[in-house]
């Protein structure tokens, strides 16, 4: 959109507004950086100043001592497997939902859809009962299933939209050449939706991530706990070393921090999928 | 004869259509199935038993419902959290989503650097709770935070004051913790509906010599109705489940005073236990569950028909 | 190469009755244009003979087995699309090669196929390209080859032209011609468009409403139609009709009076029609004769004033009112020092004119 030159007045309140919402945001991300690197002497005498060098010792603690690097872990395996189960239940639904016409398709899309204003964390009582006697609590297999259910409406929203979209006449002439349906599937269609799928992907990969209410519900083991969770743990038995905090906080962000800055437009897009239309 | 092979081949492929079908729907439906709609439904049934820990016992009716609406001492928990919800949702309309419209406004008009402010933006969004939560706690430490420092360096002493312990600066601060978190969120939702508007309207607007700030009142402002929607009710539902924050920073019981107490973590304490509100109690957990459940939703339906009744369709 | 053979076919979606009872042979090697105006059927009856969709009844046969149980594949056919539907992500070779591959052909095999149906339609340096690098006609010349690579028993093509720009189309039109030639393959073509019909065409089918109208070679289709639609839908400009009155039926033929006085006997052997019925007389532009021009003889003649002239250089189109006949076409080879406001003479030979009866089948 072109704009005025002239009123410079209104340029710059608008570059005023813009770049100190900028520090607002990068100034505190960067002092717990740089917090992590000095020694508790440091934050309380010069909380401003630079480290005065890039003492890794805070990290050094944090690898060794204590449960960090497990949590990481665990938010690892947790995250992809879900994702993963996630993308493929989720694509396989929604190919059934929107390439195939079948009686009941609309009870079906409809049962996907309700699971959308379900919110699950008010049923976190049935459901703990329900995963006490399945053998599901303090079990990372649990925290899959339960984040793989939660995120399958969205998923299957999401992608069904996009395979509504392909062409019928590419699965015909797939049919055509002999390929069985789950060949047309996966060798035809779905490799033209993966856009789609890094936007679902994503979309339900940073809440999983970052997740703390459910751990905290059913993860009971220290060598179960996922990030978020763990990091209350982690605060409990360092509340006085404020700069192995700041070091294990940095470390806690820097795997998504690091792959949004790689993907921003993906993960932007991604993450704000549900809410523009 | 040939026509029995015939309609058995052809009777073969529906069937295997069919088979094909039912694998393809099954693993999600069961685990949509297991995983959410049975703890939704069993979460109603719940709330009508008294539960003693995990053992069910009687069933009572409504008792857990009255309980936690009318008994002296639930109701009035119960009516301070729910105050302090709408106090949350409130707030962050006004400074949340209100400094986000702003922002999206100017974003809108193609400043240099724009794809970088998009992307800072959102860097809090992606963040999870817990750490924004934890490191603004570290900030916020009344001896050792930085905010403090801070203040005493600019000679503001008096208003270095141990923010998360005063009741009157406990709640402001995590909203503004919140804001800070996700203020990028809206912001970029705003700014793709504003992207969507076609270029003539504003510009035939500009041919009519309309100021920029008419422009924004009155072109884009309606046109963006559907986004504003979408983030008035996620911001309820947001603010009406808000946990993590007042969780991880002032702890279980909405220290200090119950001054940030919420609905989340009363329901916490009654379904869970802890030390205010004694041993688990899953009877009037789900209840309160039940309750909650029906008012967001109730709300939701409610604010999303009010506010699409003054969306404009653009084509 | 094989024939194709229908047998009461019928075909419903719901309770909408899309193809009716059709029955058509196909011979071998012969190229077959199914034509017809939109929702005529044509495009699903081509799905109904390659398996896309399933028949509710009838029958079936390509190379003297039934096949409409079988799943595409096993059928023997292979198809050009209306959209080509290449497959984006691979290449043109992977995309021509895809069937042998699922039929789990040998590499050098499928490696050799696709070499000689890319030669046949000059693709050979295109092999590696992506469709998205290709333009419209290179596509459509890839989905040909798809076809040629599996060596399918009836090549089946869905309105394959429609998207291609009007000088494209011509050159497709020839190269197709040319490649069934070559080929000497069954096929079976689909198209809205009656010029493409007329010119590859060996027969035609008209369809509409999912019922064939008539089943012909191309001029006779032109010259012999057996009802008033497929005398108007074959021809371009379209036939002219003028609604008249059959006065009597004799041996000799059916006496006709025009409005405005024209009266004549049409010959024809077996009538079909009384005294006193409504008939339409049906008149190609191209079979007047304007003021003695022309080949149209002069059996009889309408009175019409030019409202408007198209002057092509070559050919010159007339559009003439005559009392309530509106907009007559009429066409002279050459010029005419006819101009806007004249009054005109159009001449018809008996010959080459066409009678209607009142259920709009033709009167020969």
């Amino acid at each position: 959109m072109e704009h005025r030159r002239n009123a410079g007045l209104e340029t710059w309140l608008m570059y005023i507004f813009l770049i100190g919402s900028t520090i607002a945001v990068l100034y505190p991300i960067f002092m717990m950086l740089m917090s992590g690197f000095k020694t508790n002497a440091e934050i309380f005498g010069a909380p401003f100043s630079l480290p005065k060098s890039l003492n890794l010792d805070n990290y050094k603690t944090i690898w060794t001592t204590t449960d960090v690097p497990r949590y990481l872990l665990n938010s690892a395996i947790v995250t992809i497997i879900s994702v993963a189960l996630l993308l493929v239940t989720g694509t396989m639904a929604a190919y059934a939902i929107s390439r195939y016409k079948f009686r009941g398709a609309i009870m079906v899309s409809m049962f996907f859809l309700a699971g959308l204003m379900l919110p699950l964390r008010l049923a976190i009582i049935p459901l703990f009962v329900q995963m006490k006697s399945m053998g599901l609590v303090d079990n990372l297999l649990g925290l899959i299933f339960i984040y793989t259910a939660m995120s399958l409406p969205s998923t299957v929203f999401i992608l069904s939209g996009f395979l509504r979209a392909l062409p019928g006449e590419l699965e015909d002439s797939a049919r055509v050449d002999g390929a069985s349906e789950l060949r047309i599937m996966v060798e035809i269609m779905v490799p033209l939706i993966t856009p789609a799928l890094v936007i679902a992907g994503i979309y339900n990969a940073v809440p999983i991530w970052n997740d703390f209410f459910f751990p905290l519900i059913f993860i009971q083991t220290p060598e179960n706990r996922t990030l978020a969770q763990g990091l209350t743990t982690f605060f409990g038995e360092y509340s006085v070393n404020f700069g192995v905090l700041y070091a294990g906080l940095t470390l806690a962000a820097l795997p998504i921090v690091v792959v949004f800055i790689i993907q921003s437009r993906r993960f932007i897009a991604g993450m704000t999928a549900g809410a523009i239309k | 004869m040939q026509s029995t092979d015939y309609e058995s081949v052809r009777r073969a492929r529906t069937r295997n259509l069919k088979l094909w079908l039912a694998l393809l729907l099954t693993p999600a439906a069961l685990l949509l199935i297991v995983f959410v709609f049975i703890p939704m439904g069993s979460a109603v049934l719940y709330s009508l038993y008294e539960w003693d820990g995990l053992a069910r016992k009687g069933y009572v009716g409504l008792a857990n419902f009255s309980d936690i609406l009318f008994d002296p001492v639930r109701n009035k928990v119960l009516f301070h959290a729910f105050w302090n919800n709408v106090k949350v949702f409130v707030t962050l309309m006004i400074i949340q989503n209100g400094y986000a419209l702003v922002l999206a406004m100017l974003l809108a008009r193609n400043p240099r650097g724009y794809r970088f402010y998009q992307v800072v933006f959102f860097l809090p969004v992606i963040l999870s709770t817990v750490i924004v939560s934890f490191q603004w706690k570290l900030f916020l430490n009344p001896v050792f935070g930085l905010v403090n420092k801070a203040l005493i360096a600019v000679g503001l002493e008096s208003w270095a004051v141990p923010w998360l312990g005063l009741p009157e600066t406990a709640l402001p601060a995590m909203m503004l913790v919140n804001a800070w978190h996700w203020f990028g969120f809206p912001t970029l939702v705003f700014l793709a509906a504003i992207h969507r508007i076609p270029t003539d309207f504003i510009e035939a607007a500009r041919l009519d010599g309309a100021s920029e700030w008419r422009i924004a009142r009155e072109i884009i402002w309606p046109l963006m109705a559907p986004a504003v929607t979408i983030i008035v009710v996620l911001t309820f539902i947001g603010s009406f489940n808000w946990f993590e924050i007042p969780y991880v920073m002032n702890g279980l019981e909405g220290s200090p005073q119950g001054s940030t107490d919420m609905l989340g973590l009363l329901f916490y304490r009654t379904a869970f236990g802890s030390i205010s509100a004694g041993g688990s109690d899953f009877g009037h957990g789900s209840a309160l569950a039940v309750l909650m459940f029906i008012f967001i939703f109730v709300f939701s339906i409610l604010a999303t028909k009010y506010l699409t009744s003054r969306e404009v369709e653009m084509n | 190469m094989a024939k194709v053979e229908l047998r009461g076919v019928n075909k419903q979606f719901g309770s909408v009755h899309v193809i009716k009872d059709i029955n058509l042979t196909v011979e071998d090697h012969e190229f077959v244009v199914f034509v017809g105006p939109s929702g005529c059927g044509k495009s699903t009856l081509l799905r109904l003979i390659a398996g896309l969709e399933e028949i509710t009844s009838g029958e079936i046969d390509i190379d003297g087995a039934r096949v409409d149980h079988l799943a595409p594949a096993r059928r023997g056919v292979a198809m050009v699309f209306q959209s080509y539907a290449l497959y984006p992500h691979f290449t043109v070779a992977q995309n021509m090669g895809y069937a042998l591959r699922v039929a789990k052909e040998d590499k050098a095999v499928i490696d050799r196929k696709v070499r000689e149906a890319a030669e046949i339609l000059q693709l050979t340096e295109y092999l590696d390209r992506k469709p998205k690098a290709l333009s419209g006609g290179q596509r459509q010349r890839v989905a040909i080859g798809r076809a040629i690579v599996r060596d399918p028993k009836v090549f089946l093509f869905d309105e394959p032209l429609s998207n291609l720009d009007a000088k494209l189309r011509v050159q497709m039109r020839i190269e197709l011609t040319r490649l069934h030639r070559e080929l000497n393959a069954t096929m079976i073509y689909v198209t809205h468009d009656q010029v493409e019909a007329m010119t590859m065409a060996d027969k035609i089918v008209v369809l509409r409403d999912g019922r064939v109208e008539q089943i012909g070679a191309p001029l006779d289709l032109y010259n012999t139609p057996d009802n008033r639609f497929v005398a108007g839908f074959i021809g371009s400009p379209a036939m002219n009709f003028f609604a008249g009155r059959a006065e009597s039926v004799s041996d000799a033929g059916v006496e006709v009076a025009l409005e405005g006085g024209t009266r004549f006997t049409f010959p024809c052997e077996t009538p079909g029609v009384k005294a006193g019925d409504v008939v339409e007389f049906g008149v190609r532009p191209e079979h007047f004769s304007i003021g003695g021009n022309g080949d149209g003889g002069s059996d009889g003649a309408l009175k019409g004033e030019v409202y408007a002239v198209e002057r092509l250089g070559g050919e010159t189109y007339l559009y003439l009112n005559s009392g309530s006949y509106r907009d007559i076409v009429a066409h002279m080879s050459g010029d005419a020092p006819i101009s806007i406001g004249d009054s005109v003479e159009i001449g018809f030979s008996l010959a080459r004119s066409h009678l209607f009866g009142p259920d709009g089948q033709s009167i020969r």
